[in-house]
């Protein structure tokens, strides 16, 4: 989850109070939110990825004060409904990038630190909400460097001075040297030669979604704003202008509305629409637990941001256009539950009738578990995954070529196959623990993997090591016979072609003609590749039974919940 | 007379004096038996102890690494081989540890701010140290004469043992018969006194009951497997069935069906584990592949991709058990028509991955628990209460904090109050399933939801667990004396 550094001075400006208090941290875990830490300067909270409109200072102290009752701004409109600024897309840009959104900001006073925290929030909303850039980019630019008519397009390779550089650079030199280019330019779309920029008559404002002009560039003197706003989503392009439109409008700014005039349509962005949400008050008593006034419930909309209004038995709340996460009614009455406080909430019994039970799977493996600790086994957690070396060549086998399911992206060769047996991972718990007493009598039972035609399999298998000066074959024969009793299944003991053991020393365990397990005496070669100095035996079965319950579809609400359904 | 008095006497008679250790060896008996023996027949006059204060000398663990990499002061010389060095660029804590004996042992001169080997050093770089060649002799069992610059120094340590160092036959033992039999106590208890009750009358030779022996070598459930159990038995005497599902699985049930966009960072290969040879995972339902489909446009606005949703994954939360559960539970309700006694309560424990740089004590898998209700008119307040009382076995408190998770609405994330660190723990998330995903069209059914991370409660729960480390580390010695 993306964490924020806020700049103390400037938010405690913003929402007129001082953090560092147990009280701040305290509100905003009633919010949903963690303070994740602070220095003399920042304080860092984790913004939940449904509330990209608190990555912005100002979004953030907006609901802070909505939450504290410090605000009662809920509408926001453009008033001003005059249009500085048209842009034209061009019919390439639907190749590359096909949406644009856009509005001008008049009469911004920038401190340093508002500038800053714009900038930031910007970054930030791109990298997670725009996913690197690739959903959302956003561009802000000094309106008054901006002349003629705008384009938006996709353009061939052409010159220009990007921000920050003292030189003219071309589209592709800035993807391939600069660090925004190198940074975002999985964003852009290739495929094509085209670059999606931004254009007036002198030439190029942006090259999108990387990097503005040096020409266009906003600092504190800068007075006015032109804003865009790109993607491949016409509505998340949408929503993200009127999210930033909100919090111009709460820095004191005016905005007016942008063209935007598309080969086939056009548009007056950021539209400012309002989506409604109505509720009945007796679903929302019945959500809260708690009986309560319609005034109450009114003032708890007003404390999440919603404008509202009582109408009969329902109440109507208006979703602000900077909430991105709204989609319907369980969204406002997540907010109300979060506004009449988790902390108030009377825990309240599910009524039940039916008695619980543990799988049967459970059983038959806690079973075989008591019979192993019962046999001077201690059980291991190890895990699933391995890698060629830990899993075949250390234990002497051949890496078959499709048996064994790989992973396909591992981070580290520790992990790059799921285990196709649990001898290894055993012999490995042996030789971490060479100096305690022996015997160093180690058991598993638990899952291996393999795959055929594609198809991944799970099985449960029970597996022992036993290292002492006085291991030898018939211990592990008497081990396997006695779980192969337990477990009440007929058997024939066979030769071995198992190069883990000792030839002559080994033998299988078929079932139905199917070798499901092995046994013998670990051969030294692998208890040397695992530094084990002493003799040692393993056994090994595969379980007769299914690894999980589930068994698909709907016939698992027959099978499974039968024994709790009359 | 004890067998093992009679064993220990015999040798005795022909050796008139021996070693424990001899001993021991000659009569091939037990360490702890041949201590008894030596006692007992000491107590009845029979041989003579001769006690010492015997001084073990081991090296410390500083010893062992300089056994290992050489003293500081020989890693000096090896510099100074090459050339002076001023004293302003050895640099490290070790190398001023080397300069200071250096300089004590006369293997260096210091002049201009420049260290440089004197004769005395050449000779100790070519002939060796004592110090080091002692240590390495304590190292390999070796006693050795001069310890006093080790001990100074901590390279080494004296510990003190009385124990026995010589045995003597006396006169009395000289003379004493071993046939002849002490009537008056017994040795050991067996099947023909039992029977014959020749115990009547007579006294039970005696143990030392101070005398050190040695434990039962133990065979242990593992914590982790208590820890689960614990779970088990909350959810099954709070009314819950247990259910699992695949651990190999398609992004489908992993992500798409709990809501997760497909470009949403958690499915990464960043975060979470990709199949390449395994693409045949079992189909999901049409109906409710289109109804996620449709789910995910309308709420994401995105272009839903199946092939992305057959991905193969390892599951990163045992969630998307959860997720099958109550497809088919409430499409059974659905769209069969069939009516189960609401509620239906269901849990799963199991291995889930994420995608993490692996070494010896940070693995790549987890425990997760996971738990549904599906019932009529369940709402926050309910899930609360179950799962304050999942979870009361803690015995810590439980507190709620809003929380966003896709597939919720509303949503709140579990925090247990740890004793151990005096600090809020994050124990995992849950939420009412949004309708999205259950598929329920009236509004009265609705489905809680909530995991929780095993390792967690194992941390809380059990006292004596340090770190979750020590879970996987598996080793015998801890684990022999791990408790539950």
């Amino acid at each position: 989850m993306p964490v924020m550094d806020f700049n103390k001075r400037y938010l405690e400006k913003l929402i007129d109070a001082k953090f560092d208090s147990i009280e701040f941290e305290d509100i905003l875990w009633k919010m949903g939110f963690t303070v994740e830490g602070s220095t003399e300067d920042t304080i860092s909270v984790e913004i939940t990825p449904n509330r990209p409109d608190m990555l912005d200072a100002v979004g953030f102290a907006r609901a802070f004060r909505h939450f504290t009752g410090k605000s009662k701004e809920y509408d926001y409109e453009i008033k001003d409904q005059k249009l500085d600024v048209s842009i034209t897309v061009g019919s390439n840009a639907k190749k590359v990038r096909p949406f644009i959104a856009s509005f001008t900001v008049h009469n911004i006073n920038f401190t340093e630190d508002s500038l800053t925290n714009l900038l930031n929030a910007t970054d930030k909303f791109t990298d997670t909400f725009g996913r690197k850039r690739k959903k959302i980019a956003i561009g802000i630019h000094n309106l008054d460097t901006v002349s003629g008519n705008i384009e938006y397009d996709a353009y061939h390779d052409s010159k220009y001075v990007p921000l920050n550089m003292n030189k003219e650079m071309k589209y592709s030199e800035v993807l391939s040297t600069s660090e925004k280019g190198m940074k975002y330019k999985e964003a852009l779309k290739r495929g094509t030669k085209l670059y999606p920029a931004l254009h007036d008559h002198k030439g190029t404002l942006a090259l999108i979604p990387i990097l503005n002009s040096e020409r266009t560039k906003v600092t504190t003197s800068t007075k006015n704003l032109l804003v865009d706003i790109t993607g491949s989503s016409e509505y998340l392009v949408n929503k993200t202008a009127e999210l930033l439109a909100c919090s111009f409008i709460d820095m004191g700014a005016t905005v007016r509305k942008a063209g935007i005039k598309y080969p086939e349509k056009v548009a007056e962005t950021p539209l400012m629409d309002k989506q409604t949400i109505s509720l009945t008050i007796k679903r929302i008593i019945g959500e809260l637990g708690v009986k309560m006034s319609s005034d109450s419930i009114l003032a708890m909309g007003h404390r999440m941001g919603y404008s509202c209004t009582l109408d009969g038995k329902k109440i109507t709340f208006t979703v602000p256009q900077y909430r991105v996460d709204i989609i319907n009614e369980q969204d406002v009455i997540e907010d109300l539950l979060i506004a009449f406080g988790y902390d108030n909430i009377v825990p309240a019994a599910v009524p039940s009738i039916n008695p619980g039970a543990s799988e049967e799977l459970t059983r038959k493996r806690t079973s075989i578990e008591d019979l192993m600790i019962g046999s001077g086994y201690n059980q291991m957690f190890n895990s699933y995954l391995s890698n060629d070396t830990y899993n075949f060549s250390m234990m002497r086998q051949n890496a078959p070529t499709d048996s064994a399911v790989r992973i396909k992206n591992p981070k580290t060769d520790a992990a790059t196959v799921m285990r196709t047996w649990l001898t290894p991972s055993l012999l490995r718990n042996v030789s971490l623990s060479l100096n305690e007493r022996m015997p160093l009598n180690v058991f598993e039972l638990d899952m291996a993997f393999s795959v055929k035609a594609g198809m991944p399999s799970e099985k449960y298998h029970i597996a022992a090591v036993s290292c002492s000066s006085k291991a030898n074959f018939n211990d592990a024969k008497g081990l396997a016979e006695l779980i192969l009793s337990n477990l009440g299944l007929e058997y024939t003991i066979s030769d071995s072609k198992n190069e883990c053991f000792i030839e002559g020393r080994r033998a299988g365990i078929f079932h139905n003609g199917k070798e499901i397990g092995f046994f013998g005496e670990i051969h030294p070669e692998v208890l040397s590749n695992f530094k084990i100095e002493e003799p040692a035996i393993g056994v090994e079965i595969t379980l007769p039974f299914e690894s999980y319950s589930y068994i698909g579809n709907s016939k698992t609400a027959d099978q499974n919940v039968k024994k709790t359904v009359k | 007379m004890h067998r093992y008095e009679k064993t220990i006497l015999e040798i005795l008679k022909k050796k008139q004096k021996s070693d424990p250790d001899s001993l021991i060896n000659a009569g091939g008996l037990g360490k702890d038996e041949t201590l008894w023996a030596l006692e007992s027949l000491s107590g009845k006059g029979l041989i003579e102890i001769t006690r010492e204060n015997e001084k073990q000398v081991s090296l410390t663990e500083e010893g062992m690494q300089y056994v290992k990499e050489g003293l500081p002061e020989m890693i000096l010389l090896k510099r100074l081989k090459e050339g002076t060095i001023p004293i302003k660029n050895l640099g490290d804590k070790r190398s001023m540890i080397g300069l200071q004996w250096a300089k004590k042992k006369g293997f260096i001169v210091i002049s201009n701010g420049s260290v440089l080997l004197s004769d005395k050093g050449v000779n100790a770089l070519e002939r060796g140290i004592d110090t080091q060649k002692d240590m390495e002799a304590i190292a390999s069992g070796n006693t050795v004469k001069d310890i006093e610059e080790l001990i100074k120094r901590g390279l080494a340590q004296e510990s003190s043992k009385n124990r026995v160092s010589m045995v003597t036959i006396t006169r009395k033992g000289i003379d004493a018969k071993l046939n002849e039999v002490d009537e008056s106590l017994i040795d050991s208890v067996d099947r023909k006194l039992i029977a014959t009750k020749g115990w009547e009358g007579k006294n039970f030779k005696p143990y030392d009951i101070k005398l050190e022996v040695e434990k039962p070598v133990p065979a242990r459930r593992h914590p982790l497997s208590y820890t689960i159990g614990r779970i088990r038995e909350a959810y099954v005497s709070n009314g819950f069935t247990e259910v699992s599902g695949p651990i190999i699985d398609s992004a489908f049930w992993v992500f798409d069906s709990l809501f997760e966009p497909q470009d949403h960072p958690a499915r990464d290969a960043q975060d979470t584990f990709y199949i390449a040879n395994a693409d045949e995972t079992e189909a999901s339902p049409e109906a409710y592949v289109n109804r996620v489909k449709k789910a995910h446009t309308k709420g994401w606005k995105y272009r839903w991709s199946l092939p992305t949703s057959r991905e193969t994954v390892l599951r990163t939360h045992t969630t998307s058990v959860s997720a099958r559960y109550i497809y088919d539970i409430i499409s059974g309700i659905m769209e069969e028509g069939k009516a189960p006694v609401l509620p239906i309560k269901l849990f799963s424990t199991g291995r889930i991955f994420r995608n993490e740089n692996i070494d010896y004590k940070h693995l790549a898998d987890f425990y997760q628990t996971d738990g549904i209700i599906i019932g009529e008119d369940l709402r926050l307040a309910h899930l609360f209460d179950t799962i304050l009382k999942l979870y009361s076995w803690l015995g810590t408190e439980i507190r709620f904090k809003p929380a966003y998770f896709p597939f919720v609405e509303p949503g709140a994330e579990l925090y247990a109050y740890s004793k151990k660190s005096s600090e809020w723990m994050e124990l995992g998330g849950s939420g009412v399933i949004r309708r999205e995903i259950t598929g329920v069209r009236n509004g009265k059914i609705s489905v809680l939801a909530w995991g929780v991370g095993v390792e967690r409660l194992a941390l809380i729960g059990n006292e004596r667990l340090k770190g979750i480390s020590e879970l996987y580390n598996n080793g015998l010695g801890w684990l022999r004396k791990s408790g539950d």
